[in-house]
């Protein structure tokens, strides 16, 4: 907390509390104490004092509790020498200062003096009942229902208060125009120097009203009340709470109602004390000159007080700045954007994931035979990039001739305060569906082996480069809003930068398999739970560690990780480990009473690393089956795609019926393939040794990941002399074969 | 030899939810117990599971011609209907509005406040209102049933898991209680329950529809997905204490056995007789697994799972 403001806010609530006092107390000499006061239309009295003090004022007397009670909550500035934490202090001056502005208010109500008369001023839906060349005042109730079902369905993703006056009119319109664009209603109120943002919008035609959800309140920074009687009612009608409930009332918005506050121009005391009343509903406020900042996060979500000076934000005009501005405030309050359609001149939709674009169909291809083309996305500073912003740097295809190939490198950077180094992976691997959505657009492959086809029909319709760019920032924010804020794509076919871009995606492909190959179950503290499967595995829980990924194949431990970062209620939940109680057999405190509680109580004790002794449950989505056999000391390996009889006497689809359906059978599981490579594979039971039999599919496809454990087992011959369905299709067959290869399992302790 | 002791001890209970307030000349309470049901030996069986009949807002063409003969004229005006409902033994009605569909009328909101305003005008019992299942329009139509009827407690469905925000904030925003809606999967209502509980609304204010399908589509499915649910509240699971409704009268009269009586082999019997029974037996299946409140359309049938509620309640 900053002292300055600290001291200027204590100012400022000082002389609004006593400009209150004095209103009231003339009024009531003029008036009397029994004159009803009441804002336009609503059940809630004077709402912010209703909030705050649960008191229904409906007369004037009655508010010389209130100014009492402000009076209570004032306390002296900061000394300068004396250092004393002063966050409460500043909060109850921001408290007193809402209160004591609200009460002006209520006494201008009565004297006809709101909402407040502007010249030529005419609105376009509004409840004030002044008509034109009055604002608004405050929103009625009617108004607070229809736009408080979509602040809380979060079609409206929140509230701007704008208070004071913006640096040019160009600048005013663009803050105003970005803001509509992200269906952000706007509340106006405030000036500088007699000159308002209202009479700003007025001079260039800007329609505002409740039609065009820009609400002007009024030309005064008093009138800025009116927002937080608003957000105050929002808690009122959508939390279930009622008046006096102020902790519970402000935790609300804090959490739920997305508002941000802009100071437009110099910031007087009383604009300190205002949004110290702001900041108690955890609003922060964004100010366009220099003043002090409130970084460190607390009341409010993330930072309280950001001091963004106009000059200094980068952009050649006031509309570039603008356009900052709004960004900058939009991530400050950790406002959500939603984007539903993908901006592109072709349809998308999931219906054209599965579309191939044939050679003669084909107007372009990045990737393939002739040519490489990469996508490497990775996480950046929040300032460093601009959200939405595409650019192609190099020529686009115009100069290929029809079928050609073309070199072509996509960055797509993205920041977010819960982004993670290690989702960068899981975001990237997404580009594949992403782009395969595109009606005519065909994409292969992932990282540096991207493969990505542009049929004519697709460019014909104006599909071009940068529409990449477009889908994977639309997508983006679809589908990973919860960890995304910001999108920015690069599109690089320029040769030099392309090559460069290249090497740097390379780099980090590189340092990525090395935090893979070094994220192993005694690294970590959680590990993730996979329910997907229990509406046909009701006492199936996988638990996904990083040495064992999920037995569908479709979900690693990072996977899980992002999942549960964009679906906290979802099916997968971090497991604590907690205490181990067996480092061979993979046991821990905590996975075994997960398993417990998410299983129906069916399952008290899994062995991660085990097939022999509790080992885990499987559905029945398993890529592979293990299961022991006992002649041959070993385990054989059954893929899904393999029809052939195994040496167990039975077929994978016979086999699946006895590994699934959230059993625990010693002796048979079900594993995703990737585990076979894992070091924690059966390693209770001596590891990838056991394997005496496997299906040739599985050989074949994962021919290079299982040398490297032939080599990490130091026999390097290992998967020759691993059977087959072609080398034996039972015992009779596989004991002499595995003799006469020198299998290891043969040799090593009994497996039961 | 001692008769050995089967009483289950539950930590859980199943949340009471009242239907009805303001206007309404009666309440319904359901839910509440704590234990599986009809064990009246174990424990409470505070409420007896509650019937409501459908009504809705437009002449139904897609209704079997038994349900046109069984109600007559009633069927083009929901007031009457709804009227004629309470008179056959409904204790809450559940008002579909169906002509909201953009196939099917696209009706706005107006025409669902009238609607409302005019059923909760003919019935003393509380309500449910159904939107028509399209996203938009059960959003803007439920919106204006909930303000109509502020005040009056009624029910408001389904949110879903795609759509549940503006119901929830509708209903938050106008004190009724919303209908939890999800496909036939414990984690998937678990889940649907959570989400719901984030936005705010008390738990006295959500029922849950684990969906159900009617005898011979997969009722022996939903009872044993329901009765997982029953068992995981009862045992201690908080997000799973809601009651449960389910909308038997829509499964089993979609039935081919139910629905027609064209080409059926005869050992089939009558048709009325069977079409009747397919849904009292869905409907009574269903208690027996946790149900607490079953929207129903035919007056026999309301009147044979009444008697059979009668029967298994009578140990209370």
């Amino acid at each position: 907390m900053s002292k300055y403001i600290a001291k200027a806010a204590i100012r400022g609530a000082t002389a609004i509390v006593n400009e209150a006092d004095q209103l009231l107390e003339a009024a009531i000499a003029d008036l009397g104490a029994d004159k009803e006061v009441a804002f336009t239309n609503t059940a809630y009295y004077l709402p912010t004092i209703l909030g705050f003090t649960g008191k229904e004022v409906s007369n004037l007397g009655q508010l010389r509790d209130v100014v009492a009670h402000c009076k209570t909550l004032l306390n002296e500035p900061p000394g300068d020498e004396l250092w004393l934490p002063y966050l409460g202090e500043t909060l109850d001056s921001g408290a007193a200062t809402l209160l004591a502005a609200e009460t002006i208010e209520a006494v201008r109500f009565v004297r006809g003096q709101q909402p407040e008369k502007i010249d030529g001023l005419q609105l376009v839906g509004t409840s004030a009942p002044g008509g034109p060349g009055y604002a608004n005042g405050p929103i009625d109730d009617i108004q607070l229902r229809a736009w408080g079902i979509q602040l809380v369905d979060g079609r409206m993703p929140g509230f701007a208060a704008i208070v004071g006056c913006a640096r040019s009119n160009e600048a005013a319109v663009t803050l105003i125009r970005e803001l509509q664009k992200r269906n952000i209603l706007v509340f106006l109120s405030g000036n500088v120097n007699g000159r308002s943002i209202i009479d700003q919008l007025q001079e260039e035609g800007v329609e505002m009203g409740y039609d065009t959800y820009i609400v002007p309140f009024g030309r005064d920074t008093i009138s800025a009340i009116y927002a937080l009687g608003f957000a105050t009612r929002s808690a009122l009608t959508f939390g279930g709470m009622s008046g006096g409930q102020i902790r519970d009332i402000l935790l609300y918005n804090k959490f739920r109602v997305f508002a941000f506050v802009l100071a437009l121009g110099e910031v007087d005391d009383l604009k300190y004390a205002a949004a110290a009343g702001a900041i108690n509903y955890g609003f922060p406020v964004i100010a366009d000159t220099v003043i002090p900042q409130i970084l460190p996060t607390g009341v409010t979500a993330y930072e309280h007080v950001v001091s963004m000076p106009f000059d200094d934000i980068e952009g050649d005009t006031d509309t570039d700045k603008a356009r900052r501005m709004v960004q900058r405030a939009i991530e400050v309050r950790g406002v959500k954007i939603k984007i539903t359609d993908v901006p592109i001149p072709v349809p998308y939709g999931s219906a054209f994931e599965g579309e191939r674009i044939r050679r003669a169909d084909m107007r372009v291809e990045f990737g393939g035979s002739k040519s490489t083309a990469f996508e490497y996305l990775r996480m950046v500073d929040s300032d460093s990039i601009e959200d939405g912003r595409i650019t192609v740097v190099g020529p686009d295809f115009s100069e290929i001739k029809d079928g050609g190939a073309m070199n072509m490198g996509m960055v797509i950077e993205v920041a977010g305060r819960k982004m993670q180094e290690d989702f960068e992976p899981v975001l990237e691997r997404q580009m594949h569906y992403f782009v395969n959505g595109a009606s005519g657009i065909q994409h292969v492959g992932q990282r540096d082996i991207t493969w990505i086809r542009f049929s004519k029909a697709a460019v014909d319709k104006g599909f071009g480069l940068k529409n990449l760019g477009d889908i994977a920032h639309a997508r983006l924010h679809a589908e990973f809003g919860a960890i995304v804020d910001k999108v920015q794509v690069t599109i690089y076919t320029d040769p030099e930068k392309f090559e460069e871009w290249l090497a740097k995606a390379r780099e980090a492909y590189l340092n990525r398999n090395v935090r893979l190959a070094g994220l192993i179950d005694s690294n970590v503290e959680e590990f993730y739970s996979c329910t997907l499967c229990q509406s046909f595995a009701p006492t199936h829980v996988c638990v996904i560690s990083p040495e064992r990924l999920g037995l569908c194949g479709a979900y690693n431990w990072l996977d899980c990780k992002a999942s549960y970062q964009i679906n906290p209620t979802g099916p997968n939940q971090p497991i604590y480990k907690g205490t181990c109680i067996d480092a061979d057999k993979g046991v821990w405190e905590g996975s075994n009473a997960f398993v417990y509680a998410n299983s129906q109580q069916a399952v008290d004790n899994v062995s991660l690393y085990s097939i022999m002794d509790s080992p885990m449950t499987a559905c029945g989505c398993f890529e592979c089956l293990v299961m022991l056999i006992p002649e041959a000391n070993g385990v054989m390996v059954v893929s899904r795609e393999d029809p052939s009889m195994t040496p167990a006497g039975m077929t994978f689809s016979t086999l699946a019926g006895v590994a699934g359906g959230g059993l625990q059978s010693p002796g048979i599981m079900g594993v995703g393939k990737y585990y076979l490579t894992s070091k924690k594979f059966i390693a209770a039971e001596g590891g990838f040794k056991r394997v005496v039999w496997m299906s040739s599919n599985l050989k074949a496809i994962m021919a290079d990941e299982l040398k490297q454990v032939a080599e990490r087992e130091g026999d390097p011959d290992l998967i020759d002399k691993i059977a087959d369905e072609r080398s034996a299709t039972t015992v009779e067959e596989l004991l002499p074969f595995l003799e006469e290869k020198g299998h290891p399992a043969l040799v090593m302790e009994s497996i039961i | 030899m001692a008769v050995p002791e089967v009483k289950e001890k539950y930590a859980g209970r199943i949340q009471e939810v009242t239907l009805g307030a303001g206007s309404r000349g009666k309440t319904v309470a359901i839910g509440g117990e704590s234990t599986l049901p009809f064990l009246h030996f174990e424990g409470t069986v505070a409420n007896r599971p509650a019937i409501a009949i459908e009504v809705s807002d437009r002449e139904p063409d897609d209704w079997s011609p038994l349900l046109k003969e069984a109600w007559g004229d009633v069927m083009g005006d929901p007031a009457k209907w709804a009227a004629k409902a309470e008179e056959l033994g409904a204790d809450v009605i559940a008002l579909s509005l169906d002509s909201a569909h953009p196939e099917r009328g696209n009706t706005g909101a107006d025409d669902a406040r009238k609607t409302v305003r005019k059923v909760l005008e003919a019935t003393t019992l509380p309500l449910i209102v159904y939107g028509p299942g399209q996203k938009d329009k059960d959003n803007e139509v439920l919106v204006a049933a909930a303000e109509e009827a502020k005040g009056e407690r009624i029910a408001i469905g389904n949110a879903e898991e795609k759509n549940y925000r503006t119901i929830v904030a509708a209903a938050l925003a106008n004190d009724q209680v919303v209908i939890a809606k999800s496909p036939m999967d414990v984690n998937l209502a678990k889940q649907l329950n959570v989400l719901i509980g984030d936005m705010g609304i008390p738990k006295d204010r959500i029922i849950m529809d684990p969906t159900t399908g009617a005898l011979g589509y997969g009722v022996e499915y939903s009872y044993s997905v329901m009765e997982r649910v029953r068992l995981a509240a009862l045992g201690g699971d908080a997000t799973l204490q809601q009651p449960m409704v389910l909308t038997v009268g829509y499964e089993a009269w979609r039935t081919k056995e139910a629905r027609t009586n064209d080409e059926v082999p005869q050992e089939w019997g009558d048709w009325a007789q069977r079409a009747i029974l397919w849904e009292a037996n869905t409907a009574i299946t269903l208690v027996n697994t946790g149900a607490n409140l079953l929207v129903l359309r035919h007056p026999q049938s309301v009147a044979l799972v009444r008697k059979a509620i009668d029967r298994l309640m009578a140990g209370a």
